[in-house]
């Protein structure tokens, strides 16, 4: 048997170290909001000659008024420009003049958002957030609503809770440095992926507290050793906890490795957040239900 | 080794006995009623493989085994390209409670535009966010978005267009004179061509190729083949009927072409007759007009039958025959071919002498006597020719148009509702024009009382007017003018529902109060980059599927082989799903599906566990499997249930592209619950009576 619960302080650590840093990254660095949250265009180009350099292109856009355009290689033959909301006329105008100046060049892609639908992405956003939020806190109450000796029923919620904080935090402080360093950015399909997170890991958490549960149910009501009951839970579920989410991120590496652009960053989001949802599950819930129940007995 | 093969000889002596014990067949039957469906889904799946299949099985055998139905995938915008747009209306014009309607119109002139423009199944649906009200379309497929886009945008155009009676327009002096000298130029190398082909050594084919127009013949002597009389070339036929054979004719001038002909060849191929008739028709009969009774026309025909002979007949024809214009013709038919009248008619037209008056005939058109004047044999004519071509006025002058501009248009219109007629209470559409319009709209009524006036929306007819869905081209929709409308308001009425009445009212308004329309949000994907996203996933899909399923076997032995079976069939099963249910699959939608298949794992997962830990409590195997399935369900239900809610939630929050990702992984994750449930636990029933070393299960050191 692995002794987890002996290194709880261990395992919490490296947590919150991970969480603070995420919390300080976002603090400093801020998000970079993908156009449709904020608003703006987005135009892929494929270039089947030879791909000009950022610097002309940048130079190109702005002799067409399109100042200050975020512009990215992608891939082998790939360029995306991303710059402030335009209409059709604009769009074409802007297209016709690059298509001028480089040859062999190919629109892939095109996206316009005005800033009002951008707006009401954002909301929407946040409120399916906070929704999921609640529905999980209610759901896990309702679920552990029959145990209450020797932790209260409530405290298995707050501590999942914890734990899916955690989960997300920290993808989220990863998108952070990924969008200061590599200019990826937080678009409506990473919050589908904080969802995702959200109702997923929760499952993990679930699991081990179930299986605490009828551990304590079997103790026949003698919690001296609950520390001892809590350990031998874990490591009753390790082999699963580590393999449903194994079978799930393999799925997801696959999508990240050869899915294509469009998914890379959102499997990326999915794997680090399942990732977590394990580690989350094994080292933080289940020693904080320890921590938990050895200050309710002071 | 030996040891395992001995296991298997085990097992394989034990089912035929144990096949037939109650518990066993209904196992079986479960695994069998599995895969009749995953076979099923199979073929609906990849229809292309079993209808080969069954075309091979045909070709061996001649056993003819249906297609399958055949139901494709739908692909989102994403993986096929195409354009999502998000209009908003600026509905600061119109009244608040004419908003909805108003927004309705605008759907409708949207939709008749793409319509238009072919693309295969349009999404054009209203939608309103607070106080803004839009318009999304999603065009999948189309080439050109930049014209689509143009054509959306355009403020609708209706106009009300009166009947063209106008004269074509006089030459002008130059057009004249450009024609003359054309014309000129055709008669003189005309003459030089006839002149030339008056030498006896003249070769036709030389001279048709060095003067005809006729660009599809030149390259064969200028042959049209065999001609006939009512062919393409009719008039050219009456001129081979005087040339003799080898002959060829004089320069033959029409207003638009000078032809010359040399007739090479000819052949009878039937016989014509000419005749006149008697008709005598009843009140009933087909074109009939007249008040008289069958019995009536029969006494009347049996007089004249009686009276008439050769030379009165054309007279007896005048005088009675009800045909219209027989007074003029006398009843003449001119030449007619077998086909050209009806069998009844025809039989003894063409069975008598000529010079024979016929019996009576009764067609449907009434009773005929007939009277056969001539009967001769029709001849086809083989002729090569020479085109010489002439301008006339018409190639020149621009094709006239069948409705002329009033200046009414939809700035005029203020309104139009639908009403009802007060005596039969049939809807009607009622229209009310402004103080502008009022005045032209008497004027257009007073000119044109009789006549009709055409309605066009964006240059087409603005309804559909023979019911076939599409407004094409040449549609028109015109109420005739019944009286001058002078106070500005008018009533179309017609034969139209509710339903009919309501669709124009909303066209007449949306042409009336045009809603400007804003384009607040594009999204277009090439093509290209849509089918490579296709390949793309399709293949992270099946590296996914094979990882998991090489990782569960490996770790799992046994169980983990039947649940990558069950896994395999699960995909099969969700992906007929996706296909019945028409789920949109996105990029996000198929990575949705593919993290589906790692979670399918999961309640497989879940069950081994359990299923092992029972083992190392000593239990047997069979026992093992229905108290691991037992107490694996709350932690599966648990777990799927907090995933189906952030679906649930996607579902509400996001983009037609996000939405499909929460829509496949909630199917998925419903399904994965069903087949670990049956599927996972059938074939672990199935085998376990077989299996007698737990190695198989991943626990060692314990033995049944």
């Amino acid at each position: 048997m692995i002794n987890i619960i002996g290194y709880k302080k261990f395992w919490l650590a490296i947590a919150a170290t991970l969480v603070l840093a995420s919390i300080v990254f976002v603090t400093i660095w801020g998000l970079k909001f993908g156009i449709d949250f904020t608003g703006g265009s987005l135009l892929e180009l494929r270039f089947t000659g030879e791909r000009p350099p950022v610097s002309e292109m940048a130079s190109n856009l702005a002799s067409t008024g399109i100042e200050s355009a975020n512009i990215q290689p992608v891939g082998e033959d790939g360029m995306i420009l991303r710059f402030k909301t335009v209409d059709e006329a604009k769009h074409q105008e802007v297209l016709k003049f690059i298509k001028e100046k480089f040859s062999g060049l190919e629109e892939q892609r095109f996206e316009s958002i005005g800033p009002t639908i951008g707006k009401e992405l954002r909301t929407k956003a946040i409120y399916s957030v906070v929704i999921v939020l609640i529905t999980i806190i209610v759901y896990i109450a309702w679920a552990f609503r029959k145990v209450s000796k020797p932790v209260a029923s409530w405290k298995y919620g707050v501590i999942a809770i914890i734990a899916l904080l955690h989960d997300v935090l920290i993808p989220i402080g990863l998108f952070a440095i990924l969008g200061k360093f590599m200019g990826i950015e937080i678009n409506s399909a990473f919050v589908a992926a904080i969802l995702t997170i959200l109702g997923y890991s929760v499952n993990d958490t679930i699991v081990v507290f179930d299986r605490v549960r009828e551990n304590l149910i079997k103790s026949g009501g003698d919690y001296r050793d609950f520390e001892g009951i809590v350990n031998k839970s874990i490591n009753e579920t390790f082999a699963r906890s580590i393999n449903t989410t194994l079978t799930t991120l393999l799925a997801l590496v696959a999508v990240f490795f050869w899915g294509g652009e469009t998914v890379k960053y959102f499997a990326l989001a999915l794997i680090v957040g399942i990732g977590l949802g394990a580690y989350s599950s094994i080292f933080i819930a289940s020693p904080l239900l320890v921590v938990f129940q050895k200050l309710a007995k002071r | 080794m030996s040891k395992t093969i001995n296991k298997v000889k085990n097992f394989l002596s034990k089912t035929g006995k144990e096949v037939f014990t109650n518990k066993r067949a209904k196992i079986w039957w479960s695994v069998i009623l599995v895969l009749v469906i995953v076979l099923l889904a199979g073929v609906v799946d990849y229809p292309g493989y079993y209808d080969k299949g069954v075309d091979w099985v045909k070709a061996k055998t001649g056993i003819g085994l249906p297609h399958a139905y055949n139901i494709p995938f739908k692909l989102g915008l994403d993986l096929q390209g195409g354009t999502h747009l998000v209009y908003e209306a600026d509905m600061s014009a119109i009244p608040n409670k004419e908003r909805g309607d108003a927004l309705e119109g605008v759907r409708d002139v949207i939709e008749r535009r793409i319509n238009a423009f072919g693309v295969a199944e349009p999404v054009v649906q209203t939608t309103e966010a607070g106080d803004s009200q839009r318009v999304i379309v999603e065009l999948a497929g189309i080439k050109d978005v930049t014209q689509a886009i143009k054509m959306i945008g355009e403020t609708p155009l209706l106009e009300f267009k009166e009947e063209n009676n106008d004269p074509p327009r006089e030459l002008t002096a130059e057009e004249q004179k450009g024609m003359d000298e054309y014309n000129k130029k055709a008669k003189q190398r005309a003459d030089e061509a006839i002149k030339k082909l008056k030498d006896p050594n003249a070769d036709f084919g030389a001279l048709v190729k060095e003067y005809s127009d006729d660009t599809s013949t030149k390259a064969v002597g200028g042959d049209l083949g065999f001609i006939s009389k009512d062919g393409a070339y009719s008039s050219l036929w009456g001129e081979a009927e005087k040339i003799e054979v080898g002959k060829t004719s004089d320069l033959l001038e029409t207003e638009g072409e000078i032809n010359i002909l040399k007739l090479s060849e000819e052949r009878e191929t039937a016989k014509e007759v000419k005749a006149n008739h008697i008709l005598i028709c009843y009140k009933g009969a087909e074109r009939c007009e007249t008040e008289t009774s069958k019995e009536d026309a029969r006494k009347k025909i049996e007089e004249l039958k009686i009276k008439v002979n050769k030379d009165n007949f054309v007279q007896l024809a005048k005088e009675n025959s009800t045909e219209p214009n027989a007074a003029q013709s006398g009843g003449d038919l001119g030449w007619f071919i077998k086909g050209a009248m009806v069998q009844a008619f025809e039989e003894p037209a063409f069975a008598m002498k000529v010079g024979e008056i016929s019996d009576i005939v009764e067609t449907q058109f009434g009773f005929h006597l007939i009277y056969k004047a001539d009967e001769r044999a029709v001849k086809e004519y083989r002729v090569a020719r020479i085109l010489i071509d002439k301008q006339i006025k018409t190639e020149i002058l621009p094709k006239q148009d069948a409705w002329k501009y009033t200046g009414l248009t939809g700035k005029q219109l203020k309104r139009a509702q639908v009403e009802f007629d007060p005596n039969s209470n049939a809807p009607q559409v009622g229209l009310e024009f402004n103080d502008e319009g009022k005045q032209l709209f008497a004027d257009i009524t007073t000119r044109n009382v009789g006549k009709q006036i055409a309605i066009f929306l964006d240059g087409g007819s603005i309804v559909d007017t023979d019911g076939d869905g599409i407004i094409a081209p040449g549609e028109v929709y015109a109420p005739r003018v019944q009286d001058a409308i002078k106070d500005g308001k008018a009533i179309i009425t017609g034969s139209m529902n509710i339903n009919e009445a309501k669709l124009m009212v909303q066209r007449l308004n949306a042409g009336a109060l045009p809603v400007p329309i804003n384009l607040i949000s594009q999204e277009t994907v090439g093509a290209s980059l849509g089918s490579e996203s296709v390949t793309k996933s399709l293949v992270a899909g099946l590296i996914g599927f094979l990882a998991v399923i090489v990782f569960m076997i490996l770790y799992y032995r046994l169980p983990g082989l039947l649940a990558s079976l069950a896994l395999i069939f699960y995909a099969t099963v969700v992906l007929i799903l996706f296909k019945l249910f028409h789920v949109t699959l996105t990029l996000a939608g198929i990575a949705g599906f593919v993290l589906s298949v790692g979670m399918a794992v999961d309640a497989n997962v879940l069950i081994f566990e359990r299923m092992k830990e029972e083992l190392k409590l000593g239990k047997p195997v069979g026992s093992s499997v229905n108290e691991g399935v037992k107490r694996a369900w709350p932690s599966i239900r648990d777990g799927n249930v907090t995933t189906l809610i952030s679906c649930l939630i996607l579902f509400w929050f996001s983009t037609s592209i996000i939405k499909g990702f929460a829509l496949t992984l909630s199917v998925g994750i419903i399904a994965s619950m069903v087949f670990a449930l049956l599927v996972t636990k059938t074939f672990l029933n199935l085998v376990a009576p077989w299996i007698k070393n737990t190695w198989w299960f991943g626990v060692t050191g314990k033995k049944n």
